[in-house]
Parts: structure tokens; C-alpha cells; sequence
């Protein structure tokens, strides 16, 4: 006879304001509701205040993703402003965005993901004693390395931007700083050094071969190639968690969506996609289809399962509300994060959504053999500086031979309006909606990529990506779910900006 | 150069939070000796490492919870703040900092000490605070 028990699960290593509940059945997830445990609110600060503040106040949201809530406020004002950018402007303004993706996604597997590889759950793993040297909390030798060498790279933003930390740089119609020869130069120096480790620990190979991988097949050929690319990070993230049976966790509703990202300058020797105007491609594409064209308007924000004061179906965020309702009424409501969804559905956004929608070889590869699994998933977040760093460099280069091209395009004071800026954020899709009337923010909303992927019930019931994900997860000890971890982490979970705006506790790990 | 870094951290938004931040804005307005930096940190956690590299002397100023009781300022030093450290996440912040530094440190490793205060100041405690947060910076360990 089948056994259900109902239990919150301790994942506070995971995320310090996540709660998951879970229903097991014969220790296997039968049902998930995911819980924002704090009240984000930094919306209805930002009400009344001048119309420039986002610049200043968002970036200070969150102490990962400042430069991409920098970005993302600064899109929605030169909207307002009607301005088109300097070529330049746009480079800088991208290579710094790109600089925090290229940082955060090789911590966020080395320091956060692999190692959970290292706790005593994978004791008889024939990997074990390896990852525990390489990935063990505060010891681990790739951990070590990985801390030492991603602290150079956000010299980047500090160069680029003027001041770092707290870099308020973008501005409507540019940015704020011009960046002399000597400068550029130190950042394509810094950016040389960080492409070279990353090629030699973390790929074990060239970016040029690592673009060659364009298939299922061609993933197991590079793994089983030499040497270098099995000890890298990615191989032994492939090793690792093949062996453990990862591949067939986390599945998800199959539903991905990105808004596009790093718009490209007119006179630029990168090509990208979305018709060559963006590096990054936006679309969605629903469980099995093809990618659709991204249209902001049908992005519609749900509380039915939220702790705000309900209104029926979903708001865009243009028409959005924040009024905190923090009431048990009666069990359905249960997190402090709305319930984004994009033309009525739930959708996974970040690194693997954005292989996918812009019909990536590899990833829709093994999204057709694999589903979208979480080691999937992880590696779509691993490779992805592979996919930016000589775009990077390419723009560094390109704004060092044109010192003379502006960065700045006057704008004159703003005139009351709406905008919005969207950008690919680390996590996934980021989006701020503003509306300006008379010289100040009457409406500031902000839909942050763990309100997509950490998402509770829309108003037709509909699970979050995460919950959805972790439907069939195998728990074998649920005082140490380390199998669940490993399924919301995959998405890089960010409470911190989704339901408010203090550092999580420190809770050590307990397996 | 400067050989000594005062680095205030914390949320300006968040009432009991936002001690360090309170902090730097005090400090700001004040005379300060040539050979101090002031550095609002911020929710910046790891990535403060480069703040704290090649100084001799590193003071961070932070609100503390069940360290001491509520009104009251504390001086810990960097090797008792460390031994908070769990594992890394988002919310990562000094303890984690402090406990990888002499693995990490590109440089000699400074003397550190947290000034923290416990519970939500008022201004003059925030000035006592400011106070005290440069006479360590001034004369090192109390």
C-alpha cells in the first residue's frame, strides 16, 4: 500500500527565504509548492520618487545582479526618452552586463551546484573522493581557484563604469564615463587572462572546440576525447552526474522563454540573432514547438496563490499592483513571489531557455533525447561564458580602435510616459516596467527571472516551473533531500531580488 | 595610497539593516585621516575581496544579531566573524568572505575586526558607532 506524507523540506542551504513543500508517494514528489518567505517591496519604494531613482535604487537591490538591474532600469528610461544609442554606448553598456554573467554562472556551478557532489549522499559514488577535493565547501581546490580568479574579472565594471561597488554608470541615451585607450586596454588584458583559465579549468579546451560540440553525440565524442576535457569542471559535471542518474531529474513543464539581450551596435563585427539585432535571441517556445516571436504584452503577473490583494486572472506589469495581503486564507496563498506567466503559461527562463529558444544545436539536441533535465540545465549555465567572452572581447577591441565615437547621446529632461527594459539577466529574463507622470514614478514593476522559475500556482492552478520540475524527484531521506537541492538549484534560484532585500542567513550544510 | 579601508556594509533599505550604511554616510561628512579609505560595501559579500587586498588594516561595520545585546556595538575580530561561515550562496556575506580569505588574499592579509551593533540605532548611536568604527581603524585591535 502506497504511503503520502506531506513535509517541508530543509533547503535553506539553497536559497535562506525558499521553502519547498512537498507531497511524497512511496518516496517519490507527487506534488511541490514553492514559498518566498519574504516580502520584497522595493516596488512601492520607488513610488513618488524622482524619475531618474531606478537608476540608483535597483542596482542596490541585489548585490549579484546590480550592473543587469542597472541595465534593465536604464532600457525602460531611454525608452521613455525615445533616444537611440551611441554604438558605443551599447558595447560598454553590454560588456559590463556580460561581465556579471561570466562571473556569476562559473560561481554559481563551482561555488553553489558541484558541491553538492562532495557531501556524504555520494559517498559510494565512484567520483566521490574527487569531487570532495575539488568541490568541498570552503576547501575544495576548484573552489579555491574559482574565488580567486572571478574577483579579477569585475575589475571590468569598475573600470568601465567609474566606480564600483554601487556602479550607477547607465543613463538614459548612454553612459556616464568615457573609458580612455589606457583603460580599454587593461580590460581586454584582464579579459585575455579570464578567457585563458576558463578555457584551460573550466572547458579543458578552446572556445573553438567547445563551438564545434553541436550534438548529443558530439557531447559524448568531446568527453571521451582526451584528457583536459574530462578533468575540466564541464566534464566533471558530465562524469559526475551522468553516473548519478541526474540526466532523468527535473524535467519542468518544457515551456522556455527569454526576452533577448546585448543588442548589437550598428557597425559591429559580432552577428547575432533576432535579425542581427540582439546577441542574446528573445522568443518562446512552448513544450515540443517552435520558437515564437517575444512580445512583452502578453507577460501577465498572477496572485491567486500570492499574499497580495487578489484581482482576477493576471496584470502586465504595466497595470501591476504590489498591496502586501499577507493572510493564510485557508492555505492558498503561500509565497511572497507573484505568478509570472507569458501568454497564460508558465515559463523556465535563464541560460538553457536561451540556448533553446535561439535553436541551439547542442542544447535542443539533448533537450530532444534528454528533456529539460537539470543537469541539462547546468550545463546550458557552465557553457554559457563560452557564448559570450569573444564578443566581449570583439566590442572592447572595436570601442579601443573608435575613441573618438561618442558614449553619450543628449537627452533632454524626461517627458511622462511609459517604458521597459528587458535584458537577460544571469538568472534569466528581467524585466522593469515604469511609468513617469509628472517628473516622478507613479508605477515601478519588476518581474526578476526566480519570480518565472520559483513561481507558486497561477490563478488556474498551474505550478511554478520549479514545482513542476521537481514532480518524480526520488527522495531517499527527506530530513537531507539532497535530490531536491539539486533540482532547484539547477536553476539557480535568487530570492534575494524576488521577494526582498536582505542577505540570507548562512545555515551550514547538513548532509 | 591608503593603508587602512573602513568598509560599511548592509541594505539602505532595510530598517536594522541598513547600520553600516548609516555609518558611511556619517563618515562621509567627516574629516578623515589621508591614510583611510571609506568604502560603502554594500550587499557586495564576496566580492569585497578586492577592497580588502593590499591594506594593512581592514574595519567593517555591519549590524549584528545575537552577538551582543540590542543597542549595544561590539569589536569582533576577523577570525571569530569567520567562524559563522557556512557554505556559499546568494546570500552569502562576510563570514564567508573572512573564513576563505587566507586562501585567497593576493596579498599579505590585514588586520580585520567587525564594529557591529545589535538592533535598530537610533542617530546618536549611529554617530557612537561611527566614532568607534575610527578609533579602530585609528589604533587597531581595543
Amino acid at each position: 500500500m502506497s504511503k503520502r506524507i506531506i513535509r517541508d523540506i530543509p533547503l535553506n542551504r539553497v536559497e535562506g527565504d525558499l521553502e519547498i513543500r512537498v507531497e511524497l508517494e512511496n518516496n517519490r514528489v507527487v506534488d511541490a509548492w514553492s514559498s518566498g518567505t519574504m516580502f520584497r517591496g522595493f516596488e512601492n519604494i520607488l513610488v513618488g520618487r524622482g524619475a531618474l531613482d531606478g537608476l540608483v535604487i535597483t542596482p542596490r537591490v541585489c548585490g549579484i545582479c546590480s550592473t543587469t538591474h542597472l541595465m534593465a532600469a536604464a532600457k525602460a528610461l531611454d525608452q521613455i526618452a525615445a533616444v537611440e544609442l551611441p554604438d558605443n554606448a551599447i558595447r560598454l553598456r553590454n560588456v559590463t552586463l556580460m561581465v556579471e554573467h561570466c562571473q556569476s554562472d562559473v560561481r554559481q556551478s563551482v561555488l553553489m551546484f558541484l558541491p553538492d557532489f562532495s557531501t556524504t549522499f555520494y559517498s559510494a559514488h565512484p567520483l566521490y573522493a574527487e569531487a570532495v577535493k575539488r568541490y568541498a565547501p570552503l576547501a575544495g581546490e576548484r573552489c579555491i581557484d574559482v574565488v580567486r580568479q572571478t574577483k579579477t574579472i569585475l575589475e571590468i565594471i569598475a573600470i568601465l563604469g567609474g566606480q564600483w561597488p554601487h556602479s550607477s554608470f547607465m543613463v538614459p541615451g548612454g553612459v556616464s564615463y568615457v573609458p580612455p585607450l589606457s583603460e580599454l586596454n587593461q580590460c581586454r588584458h584582464i579579459l585575455k587572462n579570464y578567457r585563458q583559465w576558463y578555457e584551460k579549468t573550466v572547458l579543458g579546451c578552446s572556445l573553438q572546440r567547445w563551438e564545434s560540440v553541436q550534438s548529443a553525440a558530439d557531447l559524448d565524442a568531446w568527453l571521451g576525447e582526451n584528457a583536459a576535457q574530462r578533468e575540466g569542471d564541464v566534464g566533471f559535471l558530465l562524469r559526475f552526474a551522468r553516473e548519478a542518474g541526474l540526466h532523468t531529474l527535473g524535467q519542468g513543464h518544457g515551456h522556455f522563454l527569454s526576452y533577448g539581450s546585448l543588442e548589437l551596435p550598428g557597425d559591429s563585427a559580432v552577428l547575432g540573432n533576432c535579425a542581427g539585432k540582439q546577441l542574446v535571441a528573445s522568443g518562446f517556445v512552448a513544450k515540443g514547438g517552435e520558437t515564437q516571436a517575444f512580445d512583452q504584452t502578453l507577460v501577465a503577473e498572477h496572485v491567486a496563490a500570492s499574499w497580495y490583494a487578489d484581482y482576477e486572472g493576471g496584470k502586465h506589469p504595466f497595470e501591476g499592483e504590489t498591496v502586501p495581503n499577507a493572510t493564510g486564507a485557508d492555505g492558498k496563498k503561500y509565497s511572497w513571489s507573484k505568478a509570472p506567466r507569458y501568454a497564460g503559461l508558465p515559463a523556465e527562463t535563464g541560460p538553457l531557455a536561451e540556448r533553446i529558444v535561439a535553436g541551439d544545436p547542442l542544447f535542443c539536441d539533448l533537450l530532444k533525447r534528454d528533456g529539460a533535465n537539470l543537469l541539462t540545465r547546468q550545463l546550458a549555465r557552465l557553457t554559457r561564458p563560452a557564448t559570450l567572452l569573444p564578443a566581449m572581447e570583439t566590442w572592447l577591441a572595436e570601442m579601443a580602435a573608435q575613441p573618438d565615437q561618442p558614449y553619450y547621446a543628449p537627452v533632454p529632461p524626461l517627458k511622462d510616459g511609459r517604458g521597459f527594459g528587458l535584458v537577460e539577466a544571469a538568472r534569466g529574463a528581467l524585466g522593469h516596467w515604469v511609468e513617469i507622470r509628472d517628473g516622478k514614478i507613479a508605477r515601478y514593476q519588476i518581474v526578476t527571472p526566480t519570480a518565472w522559475n520559483g513561481s507558486p500556482r497561477d490563478h488556474a492552478g498551474m505550478r511554478g516551473p520549479w514545482e513542476e520540475a521537481l514532480i518524480g524527484t526520488p527522495i531517499a531521506d527527506i530530513d537531507n533531500p539532497v535530490e531536491a537541492g539539486h533540482v532547484i538549484r539547477s536553476f539557480d534560484p535568487c530570492l534575494v531580488c524576488t521577494v526582498h532585500v536582505v542577505g540570507a542567513d548562512e545555515t551550514p550544510l547538513r548532509c | 595610497m591608503a593603508t587602512t579601508a573602513v568598509i560599511c556594509l548592509g541594505n539602505r533599505f532595510v530598517p536594522g539593516d541598513d547600520t553600516g550604511c548609516r555609518v558611511f554616510d556619517c563618515l562621509r561628512g567627516s574629516a578623515i585621516p589621508q591614510d583611510i579609505e571609506i568604502f560603502d560595501g554594500g550587499l557586495c559579500g564576496l566580492d569585497l575581496l578586492r577592497l580588502v587586498e593590499g591594506k594593512n588594516r581592514v574595519v567593517f561595520v555591519d549590524a549584528v544579531a545575537g552577538v551582543t545585546d540590542a543597542g549595544d556595538s561590539v569589536v569582533l575580530s576577523g577570525e571569530q566573524v569567520a567562524a559563522y561561515a557556512g557554505r556559499y550562496g546568494h546570500g552569502a556575506g562576510l563570514p564567508y568572505l573572512l573564513r576563505l580569505l587566507p586562501q585567497v588574499c593576493a596579498a599579505p592579509l590585514p588586520e580585520i575586526m567587525l564594529v557591529g551593533a545589535e538592533g535598530a540605532l537610533d542617530e546618536p548611536a549611529v554617530r557612537a558607532l561611527a566614532e568607534r568604527s575610527m578609533e579602530v581603524a585609528i589604533h587597531g585591535t581595543p
